[in-house]
């Protein structure tokens, strides 16, 4: 299969501190890729060097078949992070400055402009400065001006950003959309649950480097389950007894039941027979490891459980603050 | 190129339809236009045809007779004529007629005695209460255009007003008293009168006559030719300083605005952050050419409308011998050289800024370049070709505007000097853009801290 971006030892620095190091990356045609990394970890760096926007300093880039993005820059479409529309514009005219810009300039333009408005559920805002609209109908502008020229990669870095989860819906769907179509995606987002409900491929990375570079089933595959959801029927039954059985670590009330962490040293199929012959379960399930464990397990290793790892989970979930401390 | 095309078109437009544009620009430019034609036309550059009575008081017993025949209609109309002429003299004889102008508005003609203020004299006797006689100049005028037999003025004209003492000689030979709010030509015409009048009287005195030594002392001045390798120019003094300065005005507004605006918008968009959807549509130089462009057509559009409004002003004063098409072309050469200098470095500014309070300090420099023309103004226009004018001329982007103060003076310079300048200037702005563009792909993406000079510069050093 074709690859539509290939990086091959990219290396980007601003001043001391080393954004991306040595980055390896193929991502083939068609496929949807998640990059993932709390704050801070190079992922917005990487896309800008994809799109030729930054320039490495050492390495090198292939992107739709070019040296260069400058080459492709009509057939990728991009939504930053950081949203910006000229606020003073009506939206018809950005949509069609940035279309034009984009290299279309067909007769119907302001038809597809349009339809396209119709589509995102934003009918009789052509007029409307952008401005006058609110953050996620402004998201949904910018989404517009990333496919309205139908690209053949997309890149979406923090999509879901600002938006309520009605709308996250509606741009999860319409990514999926352009998926179908047939377009490359590289979706970039510190919230691991974002790329684990959409991506099939997952790229890690954490200050820089690389961590990780897995298809999601292999991940979860090659991820052993180390949590096991346990409900005993009886609630008020004594589960200081579980402590004591081998190759349980720790237990845990998460409200509703108990979590139960294995041990390195065991497995889900030794430890459950014994726990349900100690209490009579109503319900008992292996916990699949998230991304987020992943993450955390790959960065931080299993057996750190400090006050850092806490903070690393909360950015991964909710952005939190860049880890400075870790660099 | 076409990308290019699109962010110029809306860089323009962006700047053109903007209420504080429209206001700025078009509307100073429109009111002028109106002042220029409508003015004129609304006013009329006599006195009100004011009627009354001067007071005489004559101490002296021989002024009186003579300050009669001066404060005639025929004498004022004379003595305003007389001025008039001097003042067309100074704008330059060749360059339109007081006809030319009178028939551009409803002026009245100043050399008819019927359009000016008709004054009879009343002679008081010399031993007169000169408080009791003021107390007429007290009554309200009930009518503004006055009545014949109101008072307007009171002449005291002093006993030594012939033969002043010695101890006197740097007195007034005479006081005046004028109702309030009349108006100040009458009174400047009444001074004028009775100056006359005493220096007849004076000259009576001394047994020469007053006619004879008037005729005697009265040198019509010539126009004053400038003789160029084109041939033979009238001169005209005020004309030939102010167009220059006109000229290195009208550059340095349409550079400032348009470099300004550039700058503005540059920030706008980096702060804004479309500045990377932009990118990733266009390169950063494709961005910043079309920018740069778009800026240099608001420049042009400013340039062109206070140009045509200087030509059609000067061609309803028959002025438009003045303007030189050789002229007009360096205004625009001028341009082109010193907007895109400017506009490089405007661009490399907003840059490398996040917002606008942060670029003030980057300005600086830039602004005292601009200011320099404008200071050295006086000298380079009384000596366009000292060694201070010449070396001038090939700094850019100062030479772009001391080129043109000279082109447009008396005595421009020679032709290679022009040459030399304009390469100079296309050399500063090669430099400039490259340095610009190395910024603008560096800085575009840069926030927090405001840079200075030398960050520019490694910047640059580093792309």
């Amino acid at each position: 299969m074709t690859n539509a971006v290939i990086l091959k030892n990219v290396t980007k620095a601003f001043g001391e501190t080393i954004a991306v190091r040595s980055f390896n990356l193929s991502i083939p045609e068609g496929a949807l890729y998640g990059l993932i990394g709390p704050n801070g970890a190079g992922k917005t760096t990487l896309i800008r060097m994809i799109l030729s926007i930054l320039f490495p300093d050492q390495g090198e880039l292939n992107v739709l078949g070019h040296s260069s993005a400058l080459e492709a820059k009509e057939r990728i479409g991009y939504l930053p992070e950081e949203r910006g529309l000229y606020k003073k514009m009506r939206v018809g005219d950005f949509l069609v400055y940035m279309a034009r810009l984009k290299g279309m300039d067909p007769p119907d333009l302001k038809s597809q402009v349009s339809h396209w408005l119709q589509r995102m559920g934003l009918p009789g805002t052509e007029r409307k400065r952008c401005e006058e609209l609110s953050k996620g109908m402004q998201q949904k502008i910018q989404f517009i001006t990333a496919v309205i020229h139908r690209p053949d990669l997309l890149i979406l870095d923090e999509p879901f950003g600002g938006l309520d989860p009605v709308n996250q819906r509606v741009m999860r769907e319409l990514i999926l959309e352009e998926h179908r179509r047939g377009v490359t995606i590289l979706f970039s987002t510190h919230v691991m649950a974002h790329a684990e409900q959409l991506c099939d491929h997952i790229v890690m990375l954490h200050l820089g480097d690389k961590v990780l570079d897995q298809a999601l089933s292999e991940i979860r595959q090659t991820n052993d389950p180390r949590h096991i959801l346990f409900e005993p029927l009886d609630p008020s039954a004594n589960m200081d007894q579980l402590r004591s059985i081998p190759g349980v670590r720790e237990i845990t009330s998460n409200g509703v039941g108990w979590e139960i962490t294995l041990a390195s040293d065991s497995s889900a199929s030794s430890v459950i027979p014994l726990v349900v012959r100690a209490v009579v379960p109503a319900q008992i399930q292996i916990r699949r490891p998230s991304l987020e464990d992943v993450f955390i397990s790959i960065v931080a290793g299993t057996e750190v459980q400090s006050e850092e790892n806490a903070k690393l989970r909360a950015s991964l979930r909710d952005g939190g603050e860049i880890l400075e401390a870790r660099r | 190129m076409k990308k290019i095309l699109y962010v110029a078109i809306r860089e323009f437009l962006a700047t053109v339809m903007t209420k504080g544009f429209v206001l700025g620009v078009l509307l100073t430019p429109t009111l002028i236009a109106l002042m220029v034609f409508l003015i004129p036309r609304l006013i009329t550059e006599g006195p009100p045809k004011i009627e009354g009575q001067v007071a005489i008081v004559d101490q002296t017993g021989i002024v009186a007779g003579n300050l009669a025949v001066s404060l005639t209609a025929q004498r004022f109309a004379e003595r305003r004529a007389e001025i008039q002429s001097r003042v067309q003299w100074m704008a330059g004889n060749g360059i339109g007629s007081g006809n030319a102008r009178r028939a551009s508005t409803r002026a009245p003609d100043l050399r008819k005695p019927e359009e000016m203020p008709q004054i009879s004299t009343v002679v008081l006797p010399a031993g007169s209460d000169v408080e009791q006689e003021k107390i007429p100049l007290k009554r309200p005028l009930l009518n503004k255009n006055g009545d014949p037999s109101i008072r307007l003025a009171l002449v005291i004209i002093h006993q030594d007003a012939i033969k002043p003492e010695e101890q006197n000689a740097e007195l007034p030979s005479y006081d005046l008293f004028v109702r309030g709010q009349l108006d100040d030509r009458l009174v400047e015409d009444i001074h004028s009168g009775i100056q006359e009048a005493i220096g007849a009287a004076r000259l009576q005195e001394a047994g020469l006559d007053a006619n004879n030594v008037v005729k005697l002392l009265m040198v019509k001045r010539a126009e004053t030719r400038a003789l160029t390798a084109e041939g033979e120019q009238k001169n005209s003094m005020m004309w030939n300083s102010i167009l220059p300065v006109a000229f290195m005005i009208l550059l340095l507004i349409s550079i400032l605005t348009c470099g300004q605006s550039l700058l503005t918008t540059v920030v706008e968009e980096k702060s804004n952050r479309v500045v990377e959807v932009l990118l990733s549509a266009v390169s950063p130089m494709e961005l910043m050419t079309g920018k740069i462009l778009g800026q240099m057509a608001v420049g042009f559009l400013i340039l062109a409308l206070y140009t045509g409004l200087g030509i059609v002003a000067l061609a309803s004063f028959a002025m438009l011998g003045l303007l030189k098409p050789a002229l007009l072309l360096f205004l625009f050469i001028s341009y082109l050289l010193a907007y895109f200098m400017i506009a490089a470095i405007m661009a490399a500014i907003g840059s490398a800024v996040s917002e606008l309070r942060d670029a003030q300090s980057l300005m600086m420099p830039v602004m005292l370049c601009l200011m320099l023309p404008w200071f050295l103004m006086m000298p380079i226009s009384r000596d366009p070709n000292s060694m201070l004018s010449v070396v001038l001329s090939f700094i850019p982007p100062i030479s772009n505007f001391v080129m043109l103060l000279r082109m447009a003076s008396n005595t421009p310079p020679a032709l290679w000097q022009v040459g030399l300048s304009i390469l100079m200037s296309a050399a500063g702005v090669y430099v400039a853009l490259r340095f610009a563009a190395k910024v603008f792909r560096v800085g575009l993406l840069m926030f927090g801290k405001p840079p200075t000079f030398g960050t520019l510069i490694r910047w640059a050093r580093m792309s």
